[in-house]
């Protein structure tokens, strides 16, 4: 269900822009993931464990890595762009691997051919979710970004990570709370939930 | 369990159970999907809304709209404010526009009349069925239509041409005789602007302007920016003539009861009586002077001396403004009503000053009931082989009488194209899914010159296979063989804007950067002809100003049925939002009603809930009574629009269709069908219900709710008795702490103030001002509140036990109010939200701390925290905490495709309420600090405020005495809800209502 309107909205936004033009009112809009509306109480499992497998094995360290341990030191930004501008991070857009990857094919690779694979047949590449917070909690990613917050503070290092996976982040209330404490932000109960 | 095992070791348990059953249910089929984007559109932001400029079609105002869509999916209409009809603001009907393209009732498919019911079919098929049927049909084919926008109407056309059929277009609220009555007068064969705003005196003659009289948002705004008391203390006064007070009338500040059917007399004789002062009535000079004001008191039974005060006040008056009878007051003699109401705006000076031909309502619907009436007797008769019904439901909205019905089914081959299933395509032979009016193509040109585009704003929603009428017609016509110069509607549309943008000269340049300008702006402006003065010219016809004739019997009580403010001619029937919303006259939602007067229904022994069998000459409906001052003894009253048999699950039932009792009776003029025909004979069944009404008391029985201030004391200075009293303590056995203020939003926290002790040096305190002489109870706000906050839905049994969610509670009280002298009426709007006090009862009696204050002066309510105690609702004096009973939000898949993802999705079992709107709140702080900037005065606007038409509300912070929302509450008029009473201090400023008669001095 929640793929197929999402696959429905993907395409049809595409489409969509194609056509008309926008009167966007500049960033001015928080919002949490576009499902949350529809799926208050739909029952999901996060991607903890790491034997659940994402359709591609996607390694952090090799793209984010330092380029001293044979990263390439990419900075988190450049695909997850609207972290800085938007409540949501962002998941790259197919489009976004291929700029790279239509010129870097490591020889033999099976997780770019099978990226390549996406990509022919015009499709979104169903990645597992790791991180969620409840479906009552408004997350802006802008203003903790806009604070000078490092994405590995909550996210672990993820440069060091071959398969991405929620480290020592328990994300509870309190967890938040300790470092909003620390930080002297905001304690009230209506900036998170609304 | 008291021995066996404890409470808490059953807790305990029940916890591991549910444990165990969450890692049952785990598994990597459940593990939640993230999906990108393939390619990603370059002007999307995930999580950031994106807007796009269009047009409602909900009426044929046309208002130029903005939507909200986010990630592909529109979740929120407003007015475009670049738009000269909605300026921003919007009505309850535009906003519920959302619930027809998400309807759950919409038509999946085409489909085919097999036996009794429908088959679905492919649109191959589909196409295939219709272009041989008219194929065959030839001439035979007649297309029936609603108000279509202007490019549409051409394809239309020229198809229909080819075919060599003809197009009729029929809308059940036609303003026809005003039309017909223009050209009579004027010459000019259109239907004029009315410029309220620029009016001092506004005299109308049933017209219920601020419901659905031709352009309601617009004259909202028109009507609060000149009603509405200035700063220097001017005013336009409001006088209201009919048998029944509407909304509008409701707004008035004289109600003058006239007899229904008398306008045309009154009219004629006003003007007479100010060509005896030096008017000038033109070559119709010797017909006003046949009317004297004494014949036309006895014809409307009113005392003549308030037919002189009037004509004081026009010929005092520097720029009055007279409006007609409208639908609900269309009689056999309605053009000749219409035409002495512009009569006496040409006498009184008002043509050219508020009364314009250069803004004509070019896209008002003006169709005539004779046309369909003809159209009818030839499907009867068979010469009719082939029908095209689309955007129209006649066999809904005509009396039973007009045969369409068993017309319809004399035609070989009919079709119909609509969003969902109605009356009409019930009827047809196949049934074509056409696409929403924010899934489609289309245009509109409300006004000579003003051409606005309507561009669908998402690709259509994927549940229903729909398809653009434009491309249907288009698909039609290549399989005619008819050419065309596009192949989808899109490519036609631009065309002829292209055609138009030549002939304008080429303004903004070349035609791509035009329409790309367009698309943005929503509308683009064209010279228009310019309009020569306009003179009364003589009649080219005769016409009968007398009392017009109605059907039955002498005894009986004149029947008026008039379009529904909410569900308009009934289209608006299938949405809950609009059959929830309470009717702003009655407060009564999801059925109907018939309103009798008091003292009539006294009479025949009948109170408020008994259910009545209406009986005319032509049909007969029950239907249960709401006792109502503001209607005549002579008359009762019933709406249009509910009663549906075949529209879908919030429709059918509920209700009774009023037009069941009206005879088929086109007025002989212009062709309108009369709404204002027929006496009626009233009967109790001996049976009674609970009206599933919102209202507590219409009463404020001497309490210092909705207080006001005579114009002549606000001038003078003189605002009562405003020193601040002891207060009343309240505490007894708890609650808050009542503390010593001044009572002032700004001077919040007190010192001693157990709660909500922040900093105001650090701290906004966000407030409201909302101006009561403004306000018009449209209830626009309710819908927009429930669209933007994700307000449910409760129905009609959970409504009449009191459980209805809205956040918005449009209270309406009647000071004064008599149907039997002209003379003042009084009756007081106050949008109830919540207070956001800055002393809350509601907050200390949280044993949670869900209730709660925010260090920016909000009275926060978090849901997750929420146990349902429903303390706090017991001890709120405002009453607006609503309690969801029962998993209210769980609507029917693609409903809850509107949901606004900003705002939590409420579960069953959680208090909630008004939040200010929190979520804008924060997103313009986000936006601010992400910008390094400080918060803007204005720039944080709540759903209520944005949509509200008449301009009455203003949002800001109430420390900074700079902002807008301070000065606004700076006004002598200022008060707050029993904030005197019981020191809630309330962040809530009401501005008091400004009258002209005295008013009992309320202390607040």
């Amino acid at each position: 269900m929640k793929k197929q309107w999402f696959l429905a909205g993907a395409a049809c936004l595409a489409i969509l822009v194609s056509f008309a033009f926008v009167h966007a009112r500049g960033v001015d809009e928080t919002t949490v993931s576009a499902g949350e509306a529809e799926s208050v109480e739909m029952a999901v499992a996060l991607a903890d464990d790491p034997s659940f497998d994402d359709p591609i094995e996607f390694p952090h360290n090799v793209h984010a890595g330092a380029t001293d341990d044979g990263g390439y030191g990419i900075d988190c930004m450049y695909c997850h762009s609207s972290a800085e501008r938007s409540s949501s991070a962002g998941i790259p857009p197919v489009a976004s691997c291929m700029g790279c990857h239509s010129a870097v094919r490591a020889d033999g690779s099976e997780e770019i051919e099978r990226l390549t694979e996406f990509w022919d047949a015009r499709e979104p590449i169903p990645w597992n979710r790791v991180y969620k917070v409840a479906d009552h909690v408004q997350f802006p990613h802008m203003r903790h970004v806009s604070a000078g917050v490092d994405c590995a503070m909550c996210h672990g290092n993820v440069e060091e990570m071959g398969v991405i996976e929620q480290v020592q982040q328990p994300l509870t209330m309190g967890w938040c709370l300790d470092c909003h404490m620390e930080m002297s932000a905001s304690r009230d109960c209506t900036v998170c939930h609304y | 369990m008291s021995d066996g095992m404890k409470r808490r070791d059953f807790l305990k348990v029940l916890g591991v159970t549910g444990a165990g059953a969450g890692l049952v249910g785990c598994s990597t089929d459940n593990v939640e999907k993230l999906m990108p984007y393939v390619t990603a559109p370059e002007d999307i932001t995930p999580g950031v809304a994106t807007w796009y400029a269009s047009a409602c079609g909900e009426c044929p105002a046309g208002c130029g709209v903005w939507v909200k869509t986010q990630e592909g999916r529109a979740i929120k209409v407003e007015g475009n404010p670049n738009h000269p009809v909605s300026g921003g603001a919007l009505c309850a009907r535009g906003h519920s526009g959302l619930q027809a393209l998400y309807n759950p009732d919409r038509l999946e498919s085409p489909m085919r009349r097999n036996g009794d019911g429908h088959e679905a079919i492919s649109w191959e098929e589909a196409e295939e069925m219709l272009a041989s049927g008219l194929r065959d049909a030839g001439s035979g084919t007649a297309f029936l239509t609603g108000r279509t926008g202007p490019t549409l109407s051409v394809l239309m056309d020229e198809l229909v041409g080819e075919l060599g059929g003809r197009r009729v277009e029929y809308e059940a609220l036609s303003e026809a005789p005003l039309r017909e009555a223009s050209r009579i007068a004027f010459g000019r064969d259109e239907i004029p602007a009315f410029d309220l705003e620029s009016a001092d005196l506004i005299l109308s003659f049933g017209a219920d302007f601020l419901e659905t009289w031709l352009s309601p948002v617009e004259h909202n705004r028109g009507f609060a920016r000149s009603t509405g008391v200035q700063a220097d203390g001017s005013k336009a006064r409001f006088v209201f003539l009919g048998a029944r007070l509407s909304l509008t009338g409701m707004n008035a500040d004289d109600w003058y009861p006239v007899r229904p059917g008398s306008e045309g007399v009154v009219a004629l004789a006003l003007a007479g009586a100010l060509v005896d002062r030096g008017g000038d009535a033109g070559p119709y000079a010797s017909l006003v002077q046949e009317y004297d004001l004494s014949a036309a008191a006895e014809a409307a039974d009113v005392p003549v001396s308030s037919l002189e005060t009037l004509v004081d006040l026009l010929d005092e008056a520097e720029s009055p403004l007279i409006l007609g009878p409208g639908v609900a007051g269309q009689h056999r003699n309605a053009t000749a009503a219409n035409l002495a109401a512009l009569v006496l705006n040409a006498v009184s000076g008002a043509v050219g000053t508020t009364l314009h031909f250069d803004r004509a309502m070019t896209g008002a619907a003006s169709s005539s009931y004779g046309d369909l009436a003809t159209l009818i007797s030839d499907m009867e008769g068979g010469a009719v082989s082939a029908l095209v019904v689309r955007g129209t439901n006649p066999a809904f909205s005509l009396p039973s009488g007009s045969g369409f019905r068993e017309a319809m089914e004399n035609v070989g081959f009919s079709v119909a194209l609509a969003t969902q299933m109605d009356e009409t395509a019930v009827l047809a032979d196949l049934v074509l899914p056409e696409g929403h009016y924010l899934e489609s193509w289309g245009d509109s040109n409300p006004r000579p010159g003003v051409w606005a585009v309507q561009q669908p704003v998402m690709q259509p929603v994927p549940h229903f296979d729909s398809r653009g009428t434009g491309d249907i017609l288009l698909s039609l016509a290549r399989n005619l063989g008819v050419e065309t110069d596009a192949e989808t509607f899109h490519d036609y549309l631009r065309n002829r804007w292209s055609d138009r943008h030549s002939e304008a000269g080429q303004p903004g340049g070349g035609f791509e950067a035009f329409w790309r300008q367009v698309l943005r702006e929503g509308l683009a402006q064209f010279p228009a002809d310019a309009v020569g003065e306009v003179e009364l010219q003589s009649p080219d016809r005769a016409l009968s100003f007398d009392l017009p004739e109605m059907d039955g019997e002498d005894d009986g009580l004149n029947l008026i049925v008039y379009p529904s403010s909410r569900l308009g001619d009934g289209r608006g029937a299938n949405r809950p939002w609009l059959q929830e919303l309470p009717d702003p006259v009655s407060k009564i939602a999801w059925h109907s009603w018939v309103e009798v007067h008091p003292d009539t229904a006294a009479e025949m022994g009948i109170r408020k809930g008994d259910i009545v069998r209406l009986e005319t000459p032509h049909g007969e409906v029950q239907a249960p009574v709401w006792t109502y001052g503001g209607v005549r003894r002579d008359t009762v009253a019933i709406a249009m629009g509910s009663g549906h048999e075949n529209y879908g699950r919030y429709a059918d039932g509920k209700g009774v269709n009023a037009m069941r009792l009206l005879p088929a009776v086109e007025e002989a003029v212009s062709g309108a069908l009369v709404h204002l025909v027929t006496r009626v004979q009233i009967e109790p069944t001996g049976r009674h219900r609970r009206l599933a009404t919102i209202e507590g008391s219409d009463q404020t029985r001497d309490r210092a709710i909705v207080p006001a201030v005579q114009v002549d004391d606000l001038r003078a200075g003189d605002l009562g008795d405003h020193e601040p009293r002891p207060r009343t303590e309240l505490r007894g056995g708890g609650g808050f702490i009542p503390v010593p203020s001044d009572a002032e939003p700004e001077s919040f926290p007190h010192e001693g103030s157990r709660y909500g002790d922040y900093d105001p040096a650090e701290n906004r305190r966000w407030a409201m001002a909302i101006d009561l002489d403004k306000c018009t109870g449209c209830s626009a706000c309710i819908t927009a509140c429930q669209s933007e906050n994700n307000v449910a839905n409760v129905g009609e049994d959970q409504l009449l036990m009191g459980r209805d969610l809205h956040w918005i509670r449009m209270e309406r009280y009647v000071e004064t109010l008599d149907a039997e002298e002209p003379g003042p009426v009084d009756i007081r709007f106050l949008p109830m939200i919540c207070q956001h006090c800055g002393n809350a009862p509601c907050e200390p009696v949280c044993p949670v701390y869900a209730a709660y204050h925010t260090p920016d002066g909000l009275n926060g309510q978090i849901y997750n925290r929420c146990v349902g105690t429903r303390y706090c609702a017991n001890n709120c004096p405002y009453k607006v905490r609503v309690f969801n009973w029962f998993g209210f939000s769980d609507v029917p898949e693609p409903l809850n495709w509107q949901y606004n993802p900003d705002v939590t999705v409420r579960a069953e079992g959680v208090m909630e309420k008004c939040s200010f709107c929190v979520q804008r709140i924060r997103t313009v702080e986000n936006r601010a600090s992400t910008e390094g900037r400080d918060v803007r005065d204005g720039e944080v606007v709540p759903a209520c405020q944005q949509s509200c038409p008449a301009e009455a509300i203003v949002f800001g912070d109430a420390r900074d005495p700079e902002s807008r929302l301070s000065q606004v509450s700076r006004d002598g008029r200022t008060y707050r809800v029993m904030d005197h009473l019981i020191n809630t201090q309330p962040a809530v400023n009401y501005l008091r209502k400004v009258t002209f008669h005295p008013v009992t001095d309320i202390h607040v």
